[in-house]
């Protein structure tokens, strides 16, 4: 078996007995959809259905299926997102990026990814659930590790995720952050390339693509990393702009108007605009008020990811090396996080615990909450 | 560097498709072999009235036979050599088709390098290499990242009819193995040259004409060879530079090791050169290099022995470059040799295709139809799967995945429904056994 990508490409009878007539690579297909069993649909997105899923062999060991559906409005054959999170989620293998186990085919030429199983939800339903969840800055440090681990992971490999958003990062049975949905995803290795500006969900995007930035790199993920520290610190979205035009405004108004003195060549960009009023770029001590919680070591990160100039913005791999991570308090361990409330019902949960009492799911963990700083209130 | 073929070594490319020359030999062999028996098996069973791809089947083959021991004469099959020679052609095809169509560097060449490793596991007597070099034009720009208008591409191609396009995408990448990214030796070119750019006494004419004509080579040579399936990307660069201007390789690789060779203390076989070495021989993957970076002074000697390695691989590398220099572009299309050599292979494959598979077309409409018609069986909840009317299993249970397998493979319902006779499957069981 060795030696060959599908073992042995004889037309040999199935494992049961069924007489398969099928070509080595068919044959291999179907040895990888039989290593699994599919459950129940545990959710959507624009262009996959999730399945829960179990090794057939062991059904304890459960799994994610990932469905690509076929859209009807793309008709040049198989869709951009899945060829992309193909691509990609095969060759990434690391801690923080979730792990693509398997792909196989159904039916006529449906791909479906197996997925390693992630239980416990993501970090837009930790934020948002202010009432039931609370944390604290040694929990923020931990998750912004995680996700910035998995960045510079991605960028040391020439991908950009460009789609970074709390939705997107999703919590593993042990509490480990996972970045997922690779469906936009782009190598960024050939520096002259020219790229799609329109990538990004707005309210996590920098301002070059904002601008119309042809030419870009992965400064474009640091600066979504930046929106999702400062939104899990003051637990709402940092600029949620509702339209290209505000979201620039938002920006101009809340860390500084990018202009030619602090940012070279701006004004080139194909579509700048900026609200008439310029407003300086805000210092440190602007962002201690609101953001102090983490420290001035923290808020000392945060603004260097917030570098409106991209060349001058801080890399994935220089935030690693930032003193923040080693200063006090440490980054919780991954199984003492909290998590989620509720059980899999997650949806329209009701919010009755007004109080931010915790749930018995997080409540082995209570003193330890206690002590933490409760960004709960902030609104 | 050094963490750059590490990486290497958790990429698709190594894990999945890199071998030795004597591995992908075998993995060739046995793709002929089992295209030889499926094919032999599905004439076989086919009417022979019905078989339009075989040629003039013999009169006999009409007649009803008494003892029932008689099969169809089988055509005489492409040997695994006759097919190499094909594929090697058809890339050419490809890469011509590329130029034409005014793709990138890049994309032409992750298009070859998809298109060879496809027709490392399937025969060109099972999918047409004319139709899938289209497909793998295709599917080479999406994965570069370019998601072309399927009706733009295929008037390009004259291809009129979307179908005939997509029709084998999802084949190809089922071929591929899923695995879509072909790490290209141009980057690694571009750092060679930026490289050799600092060294104070190297002339800036001379760097520009290696760098030229290494690039020519990388567009050509390792594409149109095995190449990809037994180098990594260095590793070609190195050979390309080498042929272009060999004291030019010869200085990168010196810079290179001196620079290097401290790290082999400290991280043992994890250094680029024994990536490289090891890299080289698919098998000795498998059986991690041995770790001698335990023990304290023998740091130069491995460093020279890795060295050696490397150097034996680029040289060999060089050598398979060398056969297929930019110039044979020309010999490829040269009207003497096609019909001497290729013309007649051509010929044959044409008598010997599968004849279920080799109209990709008419292979999906059968799949298509045949999905429709376990549909009932679909649940609700799977939208996808009604909306086109098959596209395979829903949810609800650990069934799915096995009716997904009936539909998707069960070739014996696509005989019954191209040959119109529900007997055929019954030839397959026939006691006696299919004919080869
Ligand atoms: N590995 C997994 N484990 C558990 N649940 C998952 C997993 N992957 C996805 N899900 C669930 O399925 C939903 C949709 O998945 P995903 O976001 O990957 O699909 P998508 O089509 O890319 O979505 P989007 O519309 O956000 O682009 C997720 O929000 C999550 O609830
Ligand atoms: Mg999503």
């Amino acid at each position: 078996m060795a030696g060959s990508p599908f073992g042995a490409p004889t037309a040999a009878p199935a494992p049961d007995g069924q007489q398969l007539d099928l070509d080595g690579p068919e044959q291999w297909n179907e040895t990888v959809k039989r290593k699994y069993v599919k459950e129940k649909k545990i959710g959507e997105g624009t262009y996959a259905n999730v399945y829960r899923g179990h090794m057939r062999h062991d059904p304890s060991t459960l799994v994610a299926i990932k469905k690509i559906k076929h859209q009807d409005d793309y008709r040049d054959g198989m869709p951009p997102a899945a060829v992309r999170e193909m691509k990609y989620l095969q060759e990434l293998r690391h801690p923080n990026i979730i792990r693509l186990l398997d792909t196989f085919g159904t039916g006529v030429d449906t791909l479906n990814f197996v997925l390693e199983y992630l239980p416990l939800g993501d970090l837009e339903m930790l934020i948002r659930d202010v009432h039931r969840v609370r944390y604290g800055v040694a929990d923020i440090k931990a998750w912004m590790g995680m996700l910035t681990r998995a960045v510079w992971f991605c960028h040391s490999n020439y991908v950009l995720h460009r789609d970074i958003k709390p939705n997107n990062l999703l919590i593993a049975a042990d509490g480990e952050v996972k970045l997922a949905d690779f469906g936009l995803a782009q190598s960024f290795a050939d520096p002259g390339r020219r790229m799609t500006a329109n990538v990004i969900t707005r309210w996590y995007r920098p301002p070059e693509l904002l601008f119309g930035a042809r030419h870009y790199g992965g400064a474009v993920d640091v600066w979504s990393v930046a929106m999702v520290f400062a939104e899990l610190i003051i637990r709402t979205p940092f600029l949620p702009g509702d339209s290209e035009f505000e979201q620039i405004a938002l920006i101009c108004k809340h860390i500084g108007t990018p202009t030619e003195e602090n940012w070279p060549g701006v004004t080139q960009l194909r579509d700048y605009t900026v609200p008439s009023e310029v407003v300086p770029v805000w210092g440190k001590e602007a962002y201690m008020g609101r953001f102090g919680a983490v420290g001035a070591d923290g808020v000392d990160l945060l603004v260097k990811t917030l570098a409106l100039n991209p060349a001058k913005r801080i890399t994935a791999h220089e935030m690693l090396q930032h003193r923040w991570w080693r200063a006090d308090p440490k980054p919780t361990p991954k199984e003492d996080l909290p998590r989620k409330s509720g059980g899999e019902e997650k949806m329209g949960a009701d919010l009755k615990r007004k109080n931010g009492l915790l749930d018995e799911e997080n409540g082995t963990r209570g003193a330890k909450v206690a002590r933490k700083l409760d960004f709960g209130q902030a609104k | 560097m050094a963490a750059e073929d590490a990486r290497y070594r958790q990429s698709s490319q190594y894990l999945l498709w890199s071998f030795s020359p004597s591995q992908l030999a075998s993995i060739r062999e046995n793709t002929n072999a089992a295209a030889r028996s499926a094919i032999a098996a599905r004439l076989s069973s086919l009417p022979a009235s019905s078989s339009n791809t075989l040629s003039a089947p013999t009169s006999s083959a009409n007649t009803p036979d008494p003892e029932g021991s008689s099969t169809p004469a089988l055509p005489e099959f492409l040997t695994p050599a006759e097919e190499a020679l094909l594929v090697t052609f058809y890339t050419s095809e490809l890469l011509r088709a590329g130029d034409h169509a005014n793709m990138s560097d890049e994309i032409k060449a992750t298009a070859a390098a998809i298109f060879r490793r496809f027709y490392v596991v399937n025969s060109i007597m099972t999918y047409p290499p004319q139709e899938m070099l289209i497909v793998a034009l295709f599917f080479g720009c999406k994965a570069e990242g370019h998601f072309p208008s399927i009706s733009e591409f295929g008037k390009t191609f004259g291809k009129e009819n979307p179908d005939d396009i997509l029709a084998g995408e999802f084949l190809l990448c089922q071929g591929l193995r899923f695995a879509l990214e072909v790490r290209n030796p141009f980057r690694a070119l571009k750092g060679a040259v930026m490289e050799l750019g600092l060294l104070p006494d190297i002339e800036a004419s001379r760097l520009a004409a290696a760098e030229r004509r290494a690039r020519e080579i990388l567009r050509f040579s390792p594409l149109i060879t095995d190449a990809y399936f037994h180098y990594t990307p260095s590793q070609i660069m190195l050979a390309a530079l080498s042929l272009a201007d060999r004291g030019l390789a010869e200085r990168l690789i010196q810079e290179t090791f001196h620079y290097v060779a401290p790290a082999s203390n400290n991280s043992g076989a994890d250094t680029p050169m024994s990536d490289a070495a090891t890299t080289t021989t698919a098998p000795s993957k498998r059986a991690p290099a041995t770790r001698v970076g335990g023990e304290e002074d023998k740091a130069t000697i491995i460093g020279s022995h890795v060295r050696d390695k490397v150097l034996g691989a680029i040289e060999a590398c060089r050598d398979m470059l060398a056969k297929e220099l930019p110039e044979r572009r020309e010999h490829w299309t040269n009207k003497t040799v096609y019909k001497a050599q290729l013309q007649p292979l051509r010929k044959k494959l044409n008598k010997c295709r599968d004849p279920e598979r080799s109209n990709l077309v008419g292979l999906q409409r059968a799949r298509r139809q045949q999905a429709a018609r376990k549909d009932d069986s679909d649940d609700e909840d799977d939208l996808d799967g009604q909306a086109r009317g098959g596209g395979g299993g829903g949810g609800g249970g650990g069934t799915t995945l096995e009716e997904d397998g009936a539909v998707f493979g069960d070739a014996a319902n696509l005989k019954g429904h191209k040959g119109g006779g529900g007997q055929v499957k019954k030839g397959l069981e026939d006691p006696f056994g299919p004919p080869l």
